[in-house]
């Protein structure tokens, strides 16, 4: 019987982390081992305690995988540094494994229009430039695949699927008019698990190393919140003028950030109704459509349309 | 990108794949449509990103009956967004037999029928942000919606079509960002068109004259050229450059400006139901959020055997000068008449002067009704002023079940309903126009003939009442003139060079490159409002320019002219 390829993953506890640990433990060829910072359950799947910004403690969970993807997210301080522990372990690993990176389309900054994987990285905001930080810092890895997805939607989604769903349940959004008329580059969650999978397996390429990931044709945001606003039953779904945004990011936003820290310090995280920093406002305002031709032919990515996503997240 | 035509050198040349004039709903239409098609496309605005007295004024001209029409400057505005910038929002695709000839409608008929504009409504109905194109109750509405009349099911009318409301949309605000990110397509502001130049063959507009009103002249070469102006404005610049007949551009037969429509409009007659008809005239919210309202439309078969054309009709407030109302909100809306725009108020208050005898009654009301014009005052800030989708229009439940019916009628294409040069000149030195609209005989017939139907309905429903002065209907029709803002039929639609302007296509039969997108084109008025269709027809002419001029490569090579400014 022929041995299954160690597939390590860094930051399975996160949304993406746990889908790729259940989709790569049903393949027939991975077996993945799940790295986490604190004890998690994860049933039959092997896990390994490290720290994700400790280049020993990652060296050793290296030893002995045929492959890691890291989904390391948190704050901007952590992603850059376990960018750096992560290219010093490689670095020292004797024949490193294939790295399946997990980036973002926050490397492109306020960049509009389409979008391919060779515009200039310039991120905006802590978020973006940590993400370009850490491609840059993992330049040097010879044998990498780093993966830009848009927005990730699917069953429980806290940013892309709760979060917008408790927000038009509350009537709090809806069509948002010029100010949600940007793409939403919606991708569904098991389309990014796809593409990981596919770039773990996929022959090595250094021509070809990085990877928009979004619906081809995703809808403008307004669409989104619109169709999923009447699959909720949040009907009719309201026009939002847009004093009511200036009011949300400007006068409930830092309050209810606070509130969230608290609560989720207290271990209440849920509770507390999601703030709208104006960040996320440019975000649904801004025109950046990314071209996904590359991952279509390259990685062999199907997407799946808003509709079937939407049915998929609902289902749960 | 969005540009300033004050930055652009004396005599320079400007050149695109595409040049369409005006950034209405039309021309906007056609720019967004083609955002990465590869299709490098200018838009020439006269006016800016606001309004302008000075810009505004270039409309100007003159009406041979101020009683039968407005001043050409009304109803329209000359800046970026063009006349969304006013209009009411109402949206609702044409029916099915207003494309067809029909021997008692005179010079009726389309070249192209619903089947060639179908496949552009739902995306004119998304750039309008009227939603989900779904124009019956049934089709809004998961439960079919409420019916209008308890009861109601007529002969001659329907009661389950559906006018659906933009929030009004204003193009030019709305889709700003993405004109102004867009690689490919320019939108330069305060650039007027003043000449369009043939070549030695006079087949191809070879040169387009542009001024600003500061004193910039420049030329634009385009391989093709839209003009989106509007029903009114295309013919003013048709008519202006000399053209190969040397009687206007498209002129050759004399057509551009004949057969000038708006709609027929009123206020008429008095509607009673029997007590416990629950009757809903008002608005509903569909699903995806947009207003949405029922109304009386004369079915297709009995628009035939009345040799009648099309009208719709919906229940409607008293008259608001009569003081008999009794409405509060009516009559301070009738006293502060001064705050209601022209283009609203014309039909609401008539802008007849107020007498001392008429304004105390109208005073007693308010005071009388002190509730009702709080309540409707708190309404109207929720669901209006601070509202993006506004709510549509003033709604009064009376307090007895009585009502008008506001009618909206299609108008008969005739060649002497016409507009012209007039002999004065605007600063950029083009002619202003003259406007001589005209009505006839048949268009009484639609009004009156319909509404005879209509009584007949309700009569046999049970429902109630309607009563009307059939002698009155001409009068009443005509009390504010013309329907302000629907310009219609001026550079018409059609297969003959002799009795049309432009082809299938629209492009004008003597122009190789030369387009018109608008309601101009329309060959017929119907009973809509003309605005969905205006944007379905510059969508399929957007498809139209993409297919002449990208290659299957995706290139535009075929051209001649050089990109860029």
């Amino acid at each position: 019987m022929k041995m299954k390829s160690r597939i390590l993953i860094l930051g399975a506890t996160g949304y993406v982390g746990r889908s790729l640990v259940a989709r790569l433990a049903r393949s027939d060829w991975a077996q993945p081992v799940a790295g986490v910072r604190r004890a998690a359950d994860f049933g039959d799947v092997p896990t390994v305690r490290c720290e994700a910004t400790d280049a020993t403690a990652l060296g050793a969970a290296l030893r002995d995988v045929d492959g890691v993807v890291s989904c390391v997210a948190g704050p901007a301080s952590v992603m850059a540094a376990h960018a750096e522990a992560l290219a010093r372990a490689l670095a020292a690993t004797q024949a490193p494994p294939r790295l399946v990176f997990l980036s973002s389309m926050a490397v492109y900054g306020d960049a509009v229009g389409l979008v391919d994987e060779a515009w200039p990285l310039s991120g905006e905001g802590d978020y973006g430039q940590a993400k370009v930080a850490a491609e840059n810092t993992l330049a040097g890895v010879e044998d990498a695949v780093v993966l830009r997805p848009g927005c990730i939607f699917g069953p429980k989604s806290p940013q892309w699927t709760e979060r917008i769903a408790r927000l038009l349940v509350a009537r709090r959004l809806g069509d948002l008019g010029a100010m949600g008329d940007g793409c939403s580059n919606l991708v569904f969650v098991d389309d990014v698990t796809a593409a990981i999978e596919a770039a773990l397996r996929r022959p090595r390429d250094a021509a070809s190393r990085a990877f928009n990931l979004a619906m081809p044709d995703a809808p403008r945001w307004n669409d989104y919140f619109m169709a999923f606003g009447e699959q909720l039953g949040a009907v009719p779904v309201p026009r939002i003028p847009g004093w009511r945004m200036r009011m949300e990011t400007r006068l409930l936003a830092p309050p209810l950030k606070v509130l969230e820290i608290v609560a989720a310090r207290l271990g209440r995280r849920g509770g507390v109704p999601p703030p709208i920093p104006p960040s996320l406002l440019r975000l649904w305002g801004q025109d950046i459509r990314l071209d996904v031709s590359k991952a279509t032919h390259g990685l062999g990515v199907r997407w799946t349309p808003l509709d079937e996503g939407l049915r998929r997240a609902a289902a749960v | 990108m969005i540009l300033d035509a004050n930055d652009v050198e004396n005599g320079a040349c400007v050149t695109a794949d595409v040049c369409v004039v005006g950034a209405g709903a039309a021309g906007i239409a056609i720019a967004l449509s083609l955002l990465d098609s590869g299709v490098d496309v200018l838009v020439l605005e006269s006016g800016g990103l606001e309004d302008s007295r000075e810009t505004q004024s270039l409309y100007a001209g003159t009406v041979e009956d101020p009683a039968m029409h407005s001043p050409p400057d009304r109803y329209r505005q000359r800046r970026l967004g063009g006349s969304t910038t006013i209009w009411g929002g109402r949206c609702m695709p044409f029916d099915p037999i207003d494309f067809e000839a029909r021997d008692y409608e005179a010079f009726s008929g389309w070249p192209i029928g619903l089947a060639e504009l179908a496949p552009f409504y739902p995306q004119a109905n998304v750039l309008c942000e009227a939603g989900r194109f779904a124009y019956t109750a049934r089709e809004a509405f998961p439960d079919g919606g409420r019916p209008m009349i308890a009861g109601f099911e007529g002969q001659a009318f329907s009661t389950d079509t559906l006018e659906r409301f933009s929030c009004p949309t204003d193009f030019g605000s709305r889709y700003r960002a993405r004109l102004s990110s867009s690689r490919t397509v320019r939108v330069m502001c305060h650039a007027n068109v003043t000449a369009m130049k043939l070549d030695a063959a006079g087949r191809r507009i070879e040169e387009l004259e542009v001024k600003t009103l500061p004193g910039k002249c420049f030329r634009v070469h385009a391989r093709r050229i839209v003009l989106a102006v509007g029903g009114l404005e295309s013919v003013r610049l048709l008519l202006n450059s000399p053209g190969a007949s040397g009687r206007g551009l498209g002129n050759g037969h004399d057509v551009v400006g004949r057969y000038y429509m708006c709609h027929l409009a009123g206020t008429i007659g008095t509607l009673v139901f029997r007590d416990g008809v629950a009757v809903n005239h008002g608005y509903e919210l569909s699903p995806d959020g947009v207003y949405c309202r029922r109304r009386f439309a004369l079915r297709e078969p009995a628009q035939q055997a009345l040799r009648a054309g099309n009208f719709v009709a919906r229940l409607h407030h008293p008259r608001m000068t009569d003081p008999a109302h009794r409405t509060g909100i009516l009559s301070l809306l009738y006293l502060a008449r001064f705050m209601i725009p022209y283009e609203y108020g014309k039909r609401l208050h008539g802008g007849e002067p107020i007498r001392l005898r008429s304004a105390v009654a109208h005073l007693r009301n308010v005071l009388a009704d002190a509730g009702g014009i709080v309540a409707f005052l708190w309404h109207w800030f929720r669901d209006r002023t601070l509202a993006a989708r506004k709510f549509p229009s003033v709604i009064i439940h009376p307090r007895r079940p009585r009502y008008s019916l506001d009618f909206h009628a299609e108008q008969e294409p005739n060649p002497q309903s016409r507009v012209t040069l007039g002999a004065e000149r605007d600063p950029l030195g083009l002619r202003r126009l003259h406007v001589d609209w005209r009505y006839s005989s048949q268009d009484v017939h639609t009004v009156q003939a319909s509404l005879a139907a209509l009584a007949d309905d309700i009569r046999a429903s049970g429902a109630g009442s309607f009563q009307f002065e059939q002698d009155e209907v001409e009068r009443e029709m005509l009390r504010y003139g013309a329907y302000g803002g629907h310009h219609i039929g001026t550079v018409r639609m059609g297969t003959d060079p002799r009795t049309s302007v432009v082809d299938t296509d629209c492009r004008v039969h003597e122009v190789d490159n030369l387009y018109v997108a608008g309601s101009a084109v329309f060959p017929t008025s119907s009973q809509a409002n003309p605005t969905l269709t205006i944007v379905a027809l510059a969508l399929r002419l957007a498809s139209h320019l993409r297919a002449v001029t990208v290659d299957r490569a995706g290139n535009t090579a075929e051209s001649p002219v050089q990109k860029g400014a």
